[in-house]
């Protein structure tokens, strides 16, 4: 097997204050392969953003990466220098936000914004970068790219916005592509839209993606393999078809049966009970055992391990037939 | 679910003709008045006792405008609102204070809807405070019981909102909202600001608190699914208009108009094998300051024509229970 282009190996992060340490990812490992696109889903609070944060180096103080390893294409990130890790943020992986607005710079014009970037990391000057934005802008669906170069962020509407950080993220051919939330601010029919242009993209320049999401619909629409996270940890792992088919994990199926569908009949939702615990107030034992319809009492005293009980499906809980027991659960609760 | 053909002559609780809202656009030293935004531009509604009205659109799109205006907090620019056949833009204050009892309102955000500095206790008390000569004993029996019915108990009393995750504060929101016994509830986005499987267990208590009250909801929102899940009958706006309204499993099943069929094409699939690679949807919402002529929707619908650039279509009813406005109703 090739290596992976992203290889994350049991990373912990910490943050220290006064009344203790909380560890809000603690122990995640996954890969990300060239051209794949990885959807990390979870709630809020499940540490799925920070995890894309400490890809980038820029844990918010005063967390910090305690253990564990992020090689990219075989290099630790983490032993990286400031400045090496300069270098490597916009040019080699680079991310788009969920608001465009807060993220684009309110007094510079686009063509401004986006040939810093540019110039700093490739050896372009001036014409060529700018012809270079023109360039970056037209592939990513924007109409009269000529004029938006001149245009400031307020002046175009959301969906041109995040087309622009797209761009932006893209216009140094990056190897990693980190997507947080990346339509969750937008309308259905600009979602849509943006959604397309990503699979098209992906296609096209071959980078791998990680979408953040909490949204199972944008992870059914774009998704190779998907990544759940639960409490900082993954809980579930496996190819985007089999995690819709056949998910293992109590949360997934949680996950999966709360989301109002558009097809079928309208029934009733399955509801995960309660909320999710803060992490300093994470359970002992499977972190998911308070919410869990088939807990025992196994769950609230050991912690259970990743494990690979089918072909790269992955998954973190005691119960190996969870499905069966989970579905006499539920009949003994209908009926 | 019962729908509304099978019930006997429904009885008509909500009615709204012509609702328009138009907001001044001010520029200049003087404040000179330059132009209008026509947030809402002709709106008509039937609402009927005991069902779920779906208001769907993107943002922009005048559904939280309408519901303001259903409430009585917002003062139409032209156009009737009829509660029980009595118009409430006709009303004196004191008038539309004692009819607020019967419409009541949930708010999309549960963070910025409650008083910080009020307990759980205060919060859904003040209502029956205001409108009712109850004791004070008698209010904190009722909270309790209504904290109760939304899923809480009687411990959390004394606390105050920041003590509650974002579920629970939509929790007390509705409890504050059913305090009075309300004929109708508003609800603006009340499950957008939530996860996904706390907003199936606010969905699931709005059901199942409709059904047990006899309660009248209209539920705005623009995630679709959500509203699928909830609703008898759905409106679908755009740009200040009511452009389709109908019966959930016709709107679904049978859309008429070319932007609702856009709307349903644009959601996410339910699983990744009906992945497909259509843009429903070219361009943006034109913007309600200044928008097309004809029909609004001209300059991003794929079957438009030249009548469509000058002339405004009117929602007619194409099928029985079924009314759109184009000149070209989709046929199925």
């Amino acid at each position: 097997m090739t290596e992976p282009l992203l290889d994350i190996k049991n990373l912990r992060i910490r943050f220290r204050s006064d009344e203790g340490t909380v560890k809000p990812v603690n122990g995640v490992s996954f890969q990300v392969n060239e051209g794949e696109t990885v959807a990390v889903v979870g709630e809020s609070g499940c540490g799925k953003s920070l995890t894309s944060l400490s890809i980038l180096g820029l844990v918010p103080s005063p967390g910090e990466v305690f253990e564990g390893e992020i090689r990219l294409q075989g290099k630790d990130l983490t032993k990286l220098k400031k400045n090496q890790m300069r270098k490597l943020r916009g040019n080699e992986i680079s991310m788009i936000f969920q608001e465009p607005m807060t993220s684009l710079n309110p007094v510079f014009t686009i063509g401004n914004q986006m040939t810093e970037v540019i110039k700093l990391h490739q050896q372009l000057d001036k014409k060529e970068s700018i012809n270079k934005v023109v360039e970056m802008l037209d592939l990513v669906g924007i109409p009269e790219p000529e004029r938006v170069v001149r245009q400031f962020p307020h002046q175009l509407s959301g969906g041109m916005r995040q087309r622009v950080m797209i761009a932006m993220a893209l216009s140094c051919n990056p190897k990693l592509l980190i997507a947080d939330e990346p339509t969750t601010a937008l309308d259905v029919t600009i979602q849509a839209q943006i959604l397309n242009l990503m699979k098209k993209l992906k296609d096209e320049l071959n980078t791998g993606v990680i979408l953040i999401t909490h949204d199972l619909g944008v992870v059914a629409e774009v998704a190779d393999r998907v990544v759940v996270m639960y409490g900082g940890e993954v809980v579930e792992e496996a190819h985007v078809n089999e995690i819709f088919d056949n998910p293992v994990h109590p949360y997934t199926r949680g996950l999966l049966s709360s989301v109002p569908k558009m097809t079928g009949s309208v029934e009733e939702l399955g509801a995960i009970q309660g909320s999710v615990p803060t992490p300093s107030q994470m359970p002992k034992g499977c972190k998911f055992h308070p919410r869990c319809p088939i807990a025992t009492d196994l769950c609230k005293d050991e912690h259970p391990n990743l494990e690979e009980t089918l072909p790269n499906h992955f998954k973190r809980c005691f119960h190996m037939e969870g499905g069966s027991i989970y579905e006499q659960h539920k009949r003994e609760t209908t009926t | 679910m019962s729908s509304i053909k099978e019930k006997q002559l429904p009885n008509v609780l909500m009615e709204v003709k012509g609702l328009k809202k138009h907001f001044e656009v001010k520029k200049g030293y003087f404040n000179k008045q330059v132009s209008y935004v026509k947030a809402v531009d002709g709106v008509d509604i039937t609402i009927y006792e005991g069902e779920t009205l779906g208001i769907v659109g993107e943002s922009g799109c005048g559904k939280s405008t309408t519901g303001e205006m259903l409430l009585g907090l917002l003062k139409p620019s032209e156009g009737v609102v009829k509660f029980k056949g009595k118009d409430m833009t006709e009303m004196s204050k004191k008038e539309l204070r004692d009819i607020r009892k019967d419409i009541q309102v949930i708010f999309q955000d549960p963070f910025a809807s409650l008083n910080p500095r009020m307990t759980v206790e205060e919060l859904i008390g003040e209502p029956l405070e205001i409108h009712t000569s109850m004791t004070k004993s008698e209010i904190k029996n009722k909270v309790i019981e209504l904290l109760e019915v939304v899923g809480l108990n009687s411990e959390q009393l004394k606390r105050y909102p920041h003590e509650f995750s974002g579920g629970q504060r939509q929790r007390i929101g509705i409890a504050r909202a059913l305090a009075l016994n309300p004929k109708i509830i508003i609800c603006d986005e009340p499950v957008s600001a939530l996860d996904v499987s706390i907003q199936a267990q606010i969905l699931n208590l709005l059901k199942k608190l409709q059904r047990e009250y006899n309660l009248t909801l209209v539920f705005i929102a623009h995630g679709l699914p959500a509203v699928r899940n909830i609703s008898d009958r759905i409106a679908v706006m755009y740009l200040g208009k009511i452009i389709e309204i109908t019966e959930r499993d016709q709107l679904f099943g049978e859309p008429m108009h070319p932007y609702t069929e856009a709307l349903l094409k644009s959601i996410p699939v339910d699983h990744p094998k009906w992945r497909t690679n259509c843009e429903p949807l070219k361009g943006d919402l034109p913007n309600p300051a200044n928008p097309p002529s004809g029909c609004t929707f001209h300059t991003r619908c794929p079957y438009a024509q030249d009548i469509c650039k000058n002339k405004v279509p009117n929602l007619e009813e194409v099928k029985i229970n079924h009314f759109t406005a184009c000149h070209f109703p989709l046929k199925q």
